[in-house]
């Protein structure tokens, strides 16, 4: 995100954005609220735009109403959720893909607070991806851990027992 | 009376109370301190620490609360307690009446080998096959040649689809009986299989049935669960689509004689498989009150619990069979703490912004607040979503409407998967079966676009974004950089 002069000398604001994983460049107004023009990619927009409350917007486009509520890293509209990332335009290049290759070790982290209850794999064993490696379970549910990729395991974070909490590392993949 | 339960079922039985004037007793683990339930009870108290075997499910703690507040009736709920016939024999020990049925009829009609028995005396239709476990594969084979194949092995200590195989031909039975024994040594820590014919493609529909002490037992129609993903409903609807008068009438009258022979009072569920040719086949029978209740309720105009607590107190039923009419059709939706996206993988946390669906025949059932926690100790059930309307159709519609106005934000919910059922072509035509959702959620899934215009999500981000670091611009001079870190964490965005 970034100020700068827009077209016509209205001072703006540059948001870059991924929406659903789509590289998004927002331009908008400095001053937010009532009838703004705005363009997405270049492709201008004019919106009416009221803030309801904190988190939860109204946009006024061509006469279609869009009730937009603000839900963590992402927006529901219509009663969608649309994830979205803002990014830094310095650090775009590149920074798609990482840590999804197949080089290297992944981590699998624990999706949510949770108790383990299986450990189905030792340090030094060959898995394959998509193969259950532990169970954690929490709301009264049993849930597989799956690796990310083909490989060796090289740590256990944990035993059986112990609790875990959202996005500890569990296990490590090489 | 005192509800020993959580959740959206205790507010359930906590609002048939108050309206009939009853005061009402809550029980609370520490995890649930601040929960609905607890704010909406007249009195409430302390059971122990989160894990529900050391609160919810100790039965001796409940009696002392129910002893200390003069609570003179304790309704179980569904889970924890609720079919435990050592707790709803504790209660008549201690003066107070369980609202459920006596412990009696709840062994029988709780065990799945008595059931079976009782069901056979009944003279209700039952799968084919072994009633007992098979001594060997020859055994197997003896069986399977008896019924004809396809059969299904299963566990005798069975449950989520563990220990069982399908088989087809009598050439792959021998193998399947070794491995489904050798998988329930593993899962149950016992081998014992046995054999029914395999029901192709069934349907699980249930019916509701409502006794008194004075012999008398209705059936309240029926109801559809046969969308399922790894044996647990996920939408239930009444009545169902293929169930015609004669076979409504033919099920609830098995049902009826169920009931009756094992001595049951109060309200209960016998539930079937029914195969493409209408034939109905005993599976077992949920002695309590059920989570998908509420279509019952919207298609008779009964309110369930308020019956429970009459037929409870002694009260013969208001209604005979004769005076049960069922009126248009209702649909209900399980909102479920999970990420459907990823697994199913359970989503407990902080609910940070609730809007909840409104508007004609929506009805919610809902345990949750703006500012609750959801604890990961309980079962992962938020809410249930139940539309009503004068055809299925535009109860789908009315759903489908509703779903589009709830937001459950800060936790995944399965609100998204509901739109892709009720939008699904086999599901509007009825063309459903318990294993439909396993194979819809085998095929990709549909772009999720066609409404909104992806410019407008991006507006509306950005929007967000934007807000979120003019807040944060206020109150510090930093660097861009810095800055940009501030205004993701404070929003939650990652950077």
């Amino acid at each position: 995100m970034g100020c700068g002069g827009a077209a016509g000398g209205v001072a703006s604001v540059t948001v870059w954005l991924e929406v659903e994983g789509e590289k998004r460049r927002v331009e908008l107004p400095a001053e937010i609220g009532g009838r703004v023009e705005c363009s997405v990619d270049g492709r201008p927009i004019v919106a009416d735009v009221r803030v309801l409350q904190a988190g939860v917007m109204s946009l006024l486009i061509e006469g279609r109403q869009y009730r937009c509520v603000l839900d963590g890293d992402g927006v529901v509209i219509g009663g969608r959720r649309f994830a979205f990332e803002v990014t830094d335009p310095r650090s775009l290049q590149g920074r798609r893909g990482a840590g999804a290759g197949t080089d290297g070790p992944r981590p699998v982290k624990a999706p949510m607070p949770g108790r383990t209850v299986r450990v189905l794999v030792e340090v030094g064993d060959e898995v394959e991806e998509g193969q259950a490696l532990l169970v954690i379970e929490a709301m009264k549910m049993q849930n597989e851990l799956k690796s990310p990729k083909t490989g060796r395991v090289v740590k256990i974070a944990v035993g059986v027992g112990d609790a875990v909490g959202s996005g500890d590392v569990l296990v490590v993949v090489e | 009376m005192l509800i020993a339960n959580r959740g959206e079922i205790a507010l359930r039985v906590i609002r048939a109370c108050r309206e009939g004037g009853v005061a009402t007793v809550a029980v609370y683990s520490d995890a649930d301190r601040g929960a609905l339930h607890v704010l909406q009870a007249d009195e409430a108290y302390r059971l122990g620490p989160a894990p529900a075997a050391e609160s919810y499910l100790r039965g001796h703690l409940i009696l002392d609360v129910a002893r200390r507040t003069g609570a003179d009736a304790i309704h179980p709920g569904y889970g924890f307690l609720s079919e435990n016939a050592e707790f709803a024999e504790a209660c008549a020990a201690a003066g107070v009446t369980f609202i459920g049925p006596p412990g009696s009829a709840m062994r029988v009609l709780g065990s799945k080998t008595r059931a079976r028995q009782a069901a056979d005396a009944a003279g209700m239709p039952r799968v084919p096959g072994s009633v007992t476990g098979l001594a060997d594969v020859a055994e197997a084979v003896r069986v399977a040649v008896g019924i004809g194949y396809p059969v299904m092995l299963k566990a005798a200590a069975g449950g989520g689809g563990k220990g069982m195989r399908a088989v087809s031909r009598a050439e792959d039975l021998a193998a399947a009986f070794t491995a489904a024994s050798s998988e329930a040594e593993r899962s149950f820590g016992s081998g014992e299989v046995y054999l029914e014919k395999l029901i192709e493609r069934p349907r699980h529909i249930e019916i509701q049935l409502m006794a008194d002490e004075h012999g008398s037992c209705v059936y309240l129609g029926e109801r559809e669960c046969s969308v399922q993903r790894r044996h647990q409903k996920v939408i239930e609807e009444a009545p169902s689509a293929v169930v015609g008068e004669d076979l409504r009438r033919r099920m609830g009258e098995a049902a009826v004689r169920l009931a009756l022979s094992a001595g049951y009072v109060n309200a209960g569920t016998v539930e079937f498989l029914v195969d493409d040719k209408e034939n109905f086949y005993f599976l077992e029978m949920n002695t309590r009150l059920q989570v998908e209740h509420p279509v019952t309720e919207m298609v008779t105009g009964l309110d369930l619990v308020h019956l429970q607590l009459r037929v409870a107190m002694g009260e013969p039923l208001p209604l005979t069979q004769e005076d049960v009419r069922l009126r248009g059709h209702a649909i209900e939706c399980r909102i479920y703490a999970e990420d459907p996206e990823n697994q199913f993988f359970p989503s407990p946390g902080l609910i940070t912004r609730l809007i909840q669906p409104s508007g004609p025949g929506i009805r919610e059932d809902c345990a949750v607040y703006e500012g609750w926690n959801v604890p990961l100790d309980y079962d992962p059930m938020l809410s249930k979503l139940v539309a009503f309307g004068e055809t299925r159709e535009q109860a789908i519609d009315r759903m489908v409407r509703a779903l589009g106005e709830y937001v459950i934000g800060g936790i995944k919910t399965n609100i998204g998967l509901f739109r892709r059922i009720l939008m699904d072509a086999d599901f509007r035509a009825a063309r459903i079966d318990t294993g439909y959702l396993e194979r819809l959620l085998a095929e990709p899934d549909a772009p999720v676009r066609e409404d909104v215009p992806e410019d407008v999500v991006a507006l509306a981000a950005a929007l967000f974004a934007a807000s979120a670091r003019r807040e944060t611009a206020a109150v510090a001079d930093l660097s861009e950089e810095s800055r940009w870190a501030v205004a993701g964490r404070r929003e939650g965005l990652r950077l």
